[in-house]
């Protein structure tokens, strides 16, 4: 480890959040506050009127203008950073688009919550679940200080020549935004330090005033296709570089956290729980006392949704006898939810074992100790070959 | 995969350079009909190529022209022209000249 040792915080993950863009020195910030997020945008206000935040902050009247004004600063050459969640996701829905296809390496926090449709104002993957498509790099993170030591990583993802990709961190909102947590925020010589190897890259172009070049503009027939097919070859390279940052970032930091997927207890497991988010630290939990209990189960953090981590994946879960996945959404149109759906495209590589697909912790309800037992003991009954119920809504089984 | 296909963008993103290379749309193909001038009536205001939503109006001295490998023959010149310069001809009459 490199870094400077540093006293612990308490802060909420929202604090967090902010404190890591600010470390990361961003030029351009535009957000508008929505809640679970608000306090991100209210915190890096503070930073800005106490001096401490050299960003030109522009105070936006909703989130599509929030993008659009961080797409062109980024386009311009800028550092960015910006921070919504769910409505505000959904109303930036043109621009987030077209900041992928400029290829505008714009760092964003998502703080996850439920879509429009229903009025919830709750806790939920269902926004960027919705946005999956949008030909951005999606992240999923655990904890407070996960979510600091991944926004400072996002840079050097989303930022890379070789990448030069929007980044959307997640992390979910209520459990994690308004949680307070003791964090260790690095020093900002250390954070300089971890991002100075972006300042070795070729600059990527850059529009300039009175020089005749544009981007985007000109994307007819096989430009449309080259562009897209570049996008998305880059999008398959970031499967690597997540891998290879985060181990750099724990050479740095002492803090590393798998890459595209962290593995629990998984390499002699016969079969494996998949989840994401917060409740990936509650399942460690059950994963350790039905380990005691004698049955060998594993779990898989999904950390990086898009792109899919395929390989990771497949080499994690080959061999099991039996997965189940816990989503936070749903898949409209398909019975599993999502993040169950795509797992199960991989059976190809890790043949077709029993995939349940279990969905939970919608709209705030808590994806908790008793429920995780419940997945891994259906999970191990299935493995043994005995019939298994597809798809689980947990909350809809039980009495309230 | 074999990929056969020539790169059309020097960069990894979709930037182009106006200078060196355009994919221009073709929206000269998209015409039915074009602004034929009367330039009796013309007093060179210039308004045609303020409206003008493609701006492919071209500066000729005393009058403007249409580029028609840009102009879509919306008719938006001719319908602005205070003084009735500019007439929407279909292109059916002038044959295959272009």
């Amino acid at each position: 480890m490199k870094a400077k040792t540093v006293k612990p915080r308490v802060m909420t993950g929202n604090g967090a959040a902010a404190y890591a863009a600010m470390l990361c020195r961003p030029e351009v910030v535009a957000s508008y506050p929505i809640t679970p997020q608000t306090e991100v945008v209210e915190q890096l206000s503070a930073f800005k009127a106490d001096g401490v935040l050299d960003a030109e902050m522009v105070e936006v009247e909703g989130e599509n203008s929030a993008m659009n004004i961080v797409c062109a600063a980024s386009i311009a050459g800028a550092r960015v950073f910006t921070a919504t969640s769910s409505y505000g996701l959904v109303y930036m829905y043109d621009t987030l688009l077209q900041t992928a296809g400029f290829r505008a390496p714009v760092v964003m926090v998502n703080v996850n919550r439920e879509t429009p449709g229903i009025q919830a104002v709750s806790a939920g993957q269902q926004d960027m679940i919705s946005t999956r498509d949008s030909g951005w790099i999606q992240i999923i993170v655990e904890n407070d200080q996960e979510i600091i030591d991944q926004i400072i990583m996002a840079y050097r993802i989303a930022e890379d020549f070789n990448i030069q990709l929007p980044i959307m961190v997640n992390y979910d909102g209520y459990y994690l935004s308004y949680l307070a947590e003791a964090v260790q925020i690095p020093d900002q010589t250390d954070v300089d330090a971890f991002l100075a190897p972006l300042k070795k890259q070729p600059q990527r172009p850059r529009l300039v005033p009175g020089e005749a070049r544009g981007c985007g503009t000109h994307g007819m027939e096989m430009g449309y296709v080259e562009a897209r097919y570049k996008h998305c070859m880059a999008l398959d390279r970031v499967k690597n570089h997540v891998d290879k940052i985060d181990k750099e970032f724990g050479e740095y930091f002492g803090r590393s956290y798998g890459g595209q997927i962290e593995e629990y207890k998984c390499a002699d497991a016969d079969i494996v729980i998949v989840a994401s988010g917060s409740a990936a630290g509650t399942a460690r939990t059950v994963i350790d006392s039905k380990r005691a209990e004698g049955l060998k189960v594993g779990l898989v953090k999904l950390r990086l949704f898009r792109p899919f981590p395929e390989e990771r994946l497949a080499q994690a879960l080959k061999g099991k006898k039996a997965i189940g996945v816990i989503d936070r959404s749903v898949s409209f149109g398909w019975k599993t939810g999502p993040m169950c759906t795509e797992i199960k495209s991989l059976c190809s590589k890790i043949g077709p074992v029993p995939i349940l697909s279990y969905i939970d912790g919608l709209a705030n309800l808590d994806i908790n100790i008793p429920h995780i037992g419940r997945v891994i003991d259906e999970v191990a009954v299935a493995a043994k070959g005995k019939p298994y119920q597809e798809v689980t809504w947990i909350p809809m089984e039980e009495e309230r | 995969m074999v990929i056969k296909h020539k790169n059309i963008f020097e960069t990894e993103s979709c930037w182009s350079n106006a200078d060196k290379q355009m994919l221009c749309l073709d929206t000269g193909g998209w015409r039915t009909e074009r602004p034929v001038l009367d330039q009796t009536k013309c007093n060179y205001c210039g308004l045609c190529c303020l409206y003008c939503p493609p701006q492919c109006m071209l500066d000729k001295g005393d009058h403007y022209e249409a580029n028609l490998a840009f102009c879509k023959g919306c008719g938006i010149c001719a319908h602005e022209c205070p003084r009735g310069a500019l007439t929407m001809v279909p292109e059916g009459e002038f044959g295959n000249e272009g």
